[in-house]
């Protein structure tokens, strides 16, 4: 059993659409461990992005609390989350979000400027976030000259180069073809396995749920199913380039 | 504009100097003429340095286009230079000019301009006055201030030419002993002729030049409100751009806001995208300015206001406003967009379609 890296305790999350309440999440509780590779998965509308986007600290919950180690990232201020997403978050988008005018090791080194780090340790973690994904050779290529398998490591290249204590991805396939989705999902699954990233995915895609080793079932903002597919431990890091990141 | 404006509010030369100049006209208007013998009364008041006429002669020399204008009095080559101190003599003498009675003295910028040379012959066909003139050029003066685009002959060649208009002048320029006199003298001047059938008004030699561009309309307003409006209509189109540059990238936005980028970054980002296009359009409207500003006075020259372009240079004002104005705009047109951008929830603008 993993350690607890995030707990989401008693969540309840509403948005009001004139006078109509909706309630997305309804008391969720839910704990995932450190290295854990969850897959949440239910039809739309069941508050699985809501969900994603709450441990990401990028929306609030309208009550509960969201612990992730010790920080309760619920009660923290606009700047105190923005600066805690930086530290700790590496995001995955359906469709990138890649920067258009920036070149591919530009939309890297993105996240990268929000820390102390110089130009040369700068490049040094891009080159190596790219060598991971295998697009060294595409280091100084826009996102119109690349393919949408080739942007989307771009952005998992984006997503790890700080070594963030949690990947978010939504819907990481949802836009690419049936090889390059398999390509992105093995990448995610090394992430997990041989750098021991904790990654929480949303997914329709029953392959892609797969890959995960626990699935986390939600529907109608409720917690219906949450079990471990594949049990298994992960492999000791054969490559710890990641794991020496900068220290702030 | 701005340089425009503060040509219009370029300081009096006879004040900067120490000249003290004022001038006496009747009351009524420039079209009307005061009696000679006016001038020869103002040459007994005490602190009156020197007195002397003026006459507008107008015509035309070889056409009426605006190419080939340029001023033209009938003045007292007596005491014209005592009045005029500040222009000197630099081709010829002034005694060559009061010998020939169709003499004239002639500015330098005109004598470039046409090409002139001492000894050549001037004509100019009257159209106030039904007389052909033959002038020649017996004297040229330079000054160090403003324009040296003047022609000026002697009065009683007209006066011999036209025997109506012996006895009348249309202004009367007076130099005073110092400012105190100035003040007393224009005062002292209309108080005397107040009560008779030519009352005058005198003012300052600034104000007399300033009320023929009023004659214009009040230039300086139409110019001020001109440039205020350009500088609105310009924020409109740059809060115009930035609104929709900010709206074409709320996706980005939100992006670099979930990566950590916080809303005073992205507020600052955008706010000095903002600026930074705005002080390169000030860059660039400044360099046209500064490039075309001598073919924009040469342009000038030949026009009615030619004096009035004369004055009009880089003041330092101008550029500190036109800078100060380039920020405002950049600041203006920014902060909408970047206060909207920055305070858009990130969850909103990743599900914004763009």
């Amino acid at each position: 059993m993993t350690d607890s890296l995030i707990r989401v305790e008693g969540i309840v999350k509403r948005y009001y659409r004139g006078a109509e309440e909706l309630t997305v999440l309804n008391g969720i509780n839910l704990t995932i461990g450190d290295g854990e590779f969850v897959a949440l998965m239910g039809p739309s509308g069941s508050g699985k992005t809501t969900l994603l986007n709450l441990i990401a600290g990028i929306d609030r919950p309208t009550s509960g609390h969201i612990f992730v180690r010790t920080d309760d990232i619920s009660s923290m201020s606009e700047s105190g989350l923005a600066e805690w997403r930086s530290r700790h978050i590496g995001f995955i988008f359906q469709t990138y979000n890649l920067i258009p005018v920036l070149t591919a090791y530009e939309n890297v080194e993105l996240p990268l400027l929000l820390t102390p780090l110089g130009g040369s340790e700068r490049r040094k973690h891009v080159e190596i976030a790219l060598h991971i994904v295998g697009l060294s050779d595409r280091m100084s290529h826009h996102p119109s000259q690349l393919s949408g398998g080739q942007e989307q490591r771009v952005a998992i290249a984006r997503a790890i180069v700080t070594d963030p204590t949690l990947l978010i991805a939504d819907e990481p396939t949802g836009d690419l073809d049936a090889k390059s989705a398999e390509e992105v999902l093995v990448l995610l699954e090394r992430l997990n396995r041989e750098f021991k990233k904790t990654i929480v995915m949303v997914t329709h895609d029953p392959k892609a749920a797969a890959k995960a080793r626990r699935l986390v079932r939600l529907e109608k903002g409720n917690l219906i199913e949450d079990k471990n597919e594949k049990e298994t431990t992960p492999t000791s890091r054969k490559d710890d380039v990641l794991a020496g990141g900068y220290q702030r | 504009m701005g340089s425009f404006l503060k040509a219009l509010d370029a300081p009096d030369p006879a004040e900067t100097r120490g000249m003290f100049r004022i001038v006496t006209r009747h009351k009524v208007g420039l079209t009307s003429d005061l009696p000679l013998s006016y001038a020869q009364r103002i040459r007994q008041l005490d602190g009156a340095l020197g007195v002397t006429t003026f006459d507008w002669f107008g015509g035309s020399y070889i056409d009426n286009s605006a190419r080939n204008f340029f001023a033209r009095f009938a003045v007292e080559p007596e005491t014209f230079l005592q009045v005029f101190d500040d222009a000197r003599v630099t081709r010829g003498s002034i005694e060559d000019w009061m010998s020939d009675r169709a003499g004239a003295l002639v500015g330098e910028d005109l004598i470039k301009k046409f090409g002139w040379k001492l000894g050549d012959q001037v004509v100019l066909v009257g159209d106030i006055y039904p007389v052909t003139l033959q002038l020649t050029i017996r004297a040229v003066y330079g000054v160090s201030y403003g324009g040296s685009d003047g022609l000026f002959f002697n009065r009683k060649y007209l006066e011999q030419a036209l025997p109506s208009f012996e006895g009348t002048v249309g202004t009367i320029w007076i130099k005073c002993a110092d400012a105190e006199a100035a003040n007393r003298l224009s005062d002292e001047i209309d108080r005397i002729f107040d009560n008779s059938p030519y009352p005058t008004k005198t003012e300052s030699e600034k104000a007399f030049q300033m009320s023929f561009v009023s004659m214009l309309g009040n230039v300086k307003l139409l110019l001020t409100s001109l440039g205020v409006i350009i500088v609105l209509v310009i924020v409109l189109i740059a809060a115009n751009t930035m609104a929709l540059s900010a709206r074409e990238r709320v996706r980005e936005v939100a992006v670099l806001r979930a990566l950590g980028y916080t809303r005073r970054m992205i507020l600052m980002l955008i706010l000095g995208e903002s600026l930074m296009l705005s002080l390169i359009g000030g860059f660039l409207g400044l360099s046209t300015f500064i490039i075309g500003l001598e073919p924009l006075k040469v342009s000038l020259m030949n026009t009615p206001i030619s004096g009035f372009a004369s004055a009009i240079m880089l003041f330092p004002e101008v550029l500190l406003m036109g800078f100060g104005v380039t920020l405002f705009v950049g600041l203006i047109s920014g902060i909408g967009p970047a206060i909207r951008a920055s305070q858009r929830p990130i969850t909103e603008g990743l599900r914004h379609m763009g």
